[in-house]
C-alpha cells in the first residue's frame, strides 16, 4: 500500500497514515455477547522508526477501553524516564490489504506532535517491509 | 525527533492501584520463575496464576479465556532486567 506526498510535505510531516484502533476482536466479540460496547477509534499514526514499542495517547486507551496488562519502562529523547501503562489493543489499517494486528501491547503515553495519536513502533513494523521514499514523498508499506 | 513531553505525567492514585497486587505476585516468584520460565510470558490475575506463554498474543488470550472480558489481569514477560523501552 503506497500513500503518495510530496517530498516536501514528507519531509515537514514524516511518515504518517490512517489507523483504527480498538480492543483486541476476542474483547469486541465477547463483549457484544453480554452488551459491552468497544468503540474503534480512526487516528493519524505516525511511523516512528526511533520508537521500539507503540505509543497510543492514553485518551485513545482510555476511549477505546483497552485492557491494561501492566506497566512500561519508557525513556524518551533526552533521557527523560517514566513508566506508563501498556494495554491490549487491536491495530487495523483501513481501505488497504495489510494485516491487522489483533493483538498487539501498546503503551499509553501522550504524544505532544498533533495530529498523532499513535506512534507506529518497530513491534509493529517487524510485520512489514516499510519504503521511504524521500525524493518522490511515497511511503509504501507491503 | 522528541515526540514526548519534556516533564511526564505524574500518575494519578488510582492509577498506582492498577494491578498491584498482581505486580506483588510477580515479584513474590521472580527469581523461581527466572528458573523455570525465563523469557515466557506470565498471567496473574489477583493471586491466580494462569500460566506460563511464548509471547504476549498467546498469553492474554489465555487470559481473557481464564478470567473472562471484564477481569483485570497481569500479563508480564519473565526476564531478570526489566525491559526499558526507547523513543526517539
Amino acid at each position: 500500500m503506497k500513500w503518495p506526498r510530496s517530498p516536501a510535505t514528507l519531509l515537514q510531516e514524516g511518515p504518517h497514515i490512517p489507523i483504527l484502533v480498538s480492543a483486541t476482536r476476542f474483547e469486541v466479540e465477547e463483549g457484544r455477547a453480554v452488551g459491552l460496547d468497544f468503540p474503534e477509534w480512526p487516528v493519524q499514526a505516525l511511523i516512528d522508526t526511533g520508537a521500539s514499542v507503540t505509543i497510543v495517547n492514553p485518551e485513545v486507551a482510555k476511549t477505546c477501553k483497552l485492557k491494561w496488562t501492566g506497566r512500561a519502562q519508557i525513556i524518551a529523547v533526552g533521557g527523560v524516564a517514566g513508566e506508563f501503562p501498556e494495554h491490549a489493543a487491536a491495530i487495523s489499517f483501513p481501505g488497504t490489504s495489510l494485516a491487522s494486528c489483533d493483538v498487539i501491547r501498546v503503551v499509553a503515553c501522550p504524544i505532544v506532535r498533533r495530529p498523532f495519536s499513535c506512534l507506529i513502533g518497530r513491534d509493529i513494523l517487524q510485520r512489514f517491509r516499510l519504503i521511504y521514499d524521500g525524493r518522490t514523498g511515497d511511503v509504501e508499506i507491503l | 525527533m522528541g515526540r514526548l513531553p519534556s516533564r511526564f505525567p505524574v500518575a494519578e492514585e488510582d492509577e498506582d492501584k492498577v494491578l498491584k497486587d498482581e505486580l506483588r505476585v510477580f515479584e513474590q516468584h521472580k527469581q523461581e520463575w527466572l528458573r523455570s520460565n525465563s523469557g515466557n510470558f506470565v498471567v496473574i490475575a489477583r493471586a491466580t496464576v494462569a500460566g506460563f506463554y511464548p509471547d504476549y498474543e498467546s498469553a492474554f488470550r489465555a487470559g481473557l479465556e481464564k478470567f473472562g472480558v471484564a477481569a483485570q489481569f497481569l500479563v508480564k514477560q519473565v526476564c531478570a532486567e526489566e525491559p526499558v523501552y526507547l523513543i526517539y
